[in-house]
């Protein structure tokens, strides 16, 4: 199962540091036999047109996610809040249909808010991908949220509030410190949502200096195909910030992911 | 549930005449403060265009989004695709490629978590690389995946070729019989860590006291297994399964990335197939029947979904 894990990577790796020539031979090279880091150069130079594209993708890669992030934290906290602690009618309803939203897939979104990202003029802005990618990342935001905030002791709150706080002011001073844990894993798994996403990009933006990556990347690589160690090098630098983001913080993810569906 | 209820619920005297549903409603206003920014965007982005894909379901649309011009055609779309022999090909394809995927990454990754779940040197350090294909966006996992079945330099070829098990490197994803097979190992690839985080959750839950006795009593490592952690487990399985079997039905990016659907629609399934039907012949009309169709059967699936939910809620607070 390692070997099944970890090949495709190592390969991956293997390739990017071959020259273009070498990743043509028959039968392949196991072990490069001249390593070069010039696939990395040439993404990385802002010099070079290759570069400027790649750089460019990144940082709108970059800015779309973390806006996601921002977004989907700030409207979820206290949705998933009321989730958890309040007896609203509805409730019950609103929930499901929340996390009824996982089920759906993109493609049947796509034309109705294709539709209306260009009534609202948003088409070939990042604000029409925010926007959408909300609608993935909020649902499983607010389930993500509301595990964390189940295992809150309500006394907590009752406690601050007989001290003369006001609910908002318990949420905010007792309840928000403790679900700590809980954001950052939220924040963590709309950005690689985000960052990860493919098919709205595709559809929404169409201007090339605004493409995010994995859309940047195909259109890149679909005209010079014959480039394999600059499409590993790309894959690879693609994948780097969520692999770091996802390893220096996997403690609250898994923790988070599985909060829902585990019985304790 | 119940339990959860806030502290902050009906007054004591509101139990004896039962509020009425308004009442209730305007009493809670405050709560649905916390609520109503999510609900707003869930409206614009959700209800909305599930309303429209209903609706354009019944029209025939020009190509080019120019949707003043549409026509009501009825149910006519619905016939074209019932009739057409692509939507038997692709919906056996959806099915074949649904089932292995998620029975498959099941397996495996429950296997992976029952590995993982002894203590070892270096135990995190492999939980972490397992995981890592589920981490990485899909874009690049195709694009890695074929590379390695190009069929001229693919490392997986000349592998094949080098053990003698095949004469001349094969064309996994150029082949009718071979594309749709050679896909499911890259999803499972980037789905089985998925299933592995869960059950390794779900065996952290399984008391330690109970397999104890169960080998105190002369069990053997199988029927511990079979007879004390695996029905334990039956909650966290279901939804696991549940959420894979979903997450395959939605599948987009490896089939469309890879192969496009081809050769001759033999790594088509829905989602992709709605997608070409829409963007790429722009016929609206039809591709938003598929999508209603594909919704009716999404919403059993989630009958399913929220009842293993709401059980292992009740099996909770029950306990």
């Amino acid at each position: 199962m390692l070997v099944y894990t970890a090949l495709p990577m190592i390969w991956m790796l293997l390739t990017s540091i071959k020259s273009g020539f070498a990743a043509m031979q028959f039968p392949p090279q196991w072990w490069p036999s001249e390593p070069t880091l010039a696939s990395y150069q040439k993404l990385l130079d802002p010099q070079n047109s290759v570069g400027q594209d790649f750089l460019r993708f990144f940082w709108n890669s970059l800015f779309v996610s973390v806006c996601t992030t921002i977004m989907a934290v700030v409207v979820a906290v206290p949705a998933a809040y009321a989730f958890s602690r309040f007896s609203f009618p509805g409730r019950k309803f609103l929930f499901f249909a929340v996390l009824l939203r996982n089920m759906f897939p993109a493609v049947i979104f796509l034309v109705p808010l294709f539709i209306l990202m260009r009534v609202l003029g948003l088409v070939n802005t990042h604000g029409s991908l925010i926007l959408t990618y909300l609608t993935f990342g909020l649902p499983l935001a607010i389930w993500l949220l509301k595990g964390f905030y189940d295992n809150i002791p309500v006394q907590l709150e009752q406690a601050a509030r007989i001290d003369g706080a006001t609910r908002f002011q318990a949420f905010l001073l007792i309840v928000m410190p403790l679900s700590a844990p809980g954001i950052i894993a939220t924040a963590i798994y709309s950005f690689i949502g985000a960052w990860n996403e493919y098919i709205y990009a595709a559809t929404f933006l169409t201007r090339n200096d605004q493409l995010t990556l994995p859309v940047g990347i195909q259109r890149f690589f679909s005209e010079n195909t014959t480039d394999f160690p600059g499409l590993m090098a790309a894959s690879f630098m693609m994948s780097v910030p969520v692999v770091v983001l996802f390893l220096v913080l996997q403690k609250y993810f898994v923790r988070a992911l599985t909060e829902g569906a585990v019985k304790h | 549930m119940t339990t959860q209820i806030g502290f902050a619920s009906a007054p004591a005297q509101a139990r004896i005449v039962r509020p009425s549903v308004l009442q209730q409603i305007w009493s809670s206003r405050a709560d649905y403060l916390y609520v109503l920014p999510a609900i707003i965007v869930m409206l614009i982005v959700i209800a909305y265009p599930i309303y429209y894909t209903i609706d354009l379901s019944f029209f025939e649309t020009p190509p080019g989004l120019q949707l003043r011009d549409k026509n009501f055609v009825g149910l006519e779309n619905y016939a074209t695709i019932l009739s057409s022999n692509v939507f038997w090909r692709v919906t056996l394809n959806t099915v074949i490629w649904t089932f292995a995927s998620t029975l498959i990454a099941f397996v495996l990754g429950y296997a992976a978590a029952l590995a993982l779940h002894r203590d070892f040197a270096g135990r995190a350090v492999l939980r972490a690389i397992l995981i890592i294909p589920w981490v990485i966006s899909a874009v690049a996992a195709s694009y890695i995946w074929k590379w390695m079945y190009h069929s001229d330099f693919g490392i997986l070829g000349a592998v094949m070729v080098q053990m003698g098990l095949v004469d001349q490197q094969p064309n996994f994803i150029d082949n009718v019989h071979t594309v749709l097979p050679s896909l499911i190992v890259v999803n499972i690839w980037r789905e089985f860590p998925f299933a592995m985080i869960m059950i390794m959750a779900g065996l952290q839950t399984v008391p330690e006291q109970l397999l104890r006795a169960a080998k105190v009593d002369g069990a053997s490592t199988w029927q511990r297994f079979w007879h004390v952690t695996f029905p334990y487990l039956s909650g966290v399985s279901t939804v696991t399964i549940l959420l894979l079997a979903v997450a395959n039905f939605n599948s987009f990016i490896i089939p469309w990335i890879m192969t496009g659907g081809g050769p001759s629609n033999a790594s088509h399934i829905w989602i992709t197939h709605i997608y070409e039907l829409a963007f790429g012949r722009q016929r609206w009309g039809v591709a938003s029947a598929y999508s209603v169709l594909l919704f009716i059967i999404l919403m059993a699936l989630g009958y399913f979904y929220v009842r293993a939910l709401s059980g292992n809620e009740k099996k909770e607070h029950g306990a």
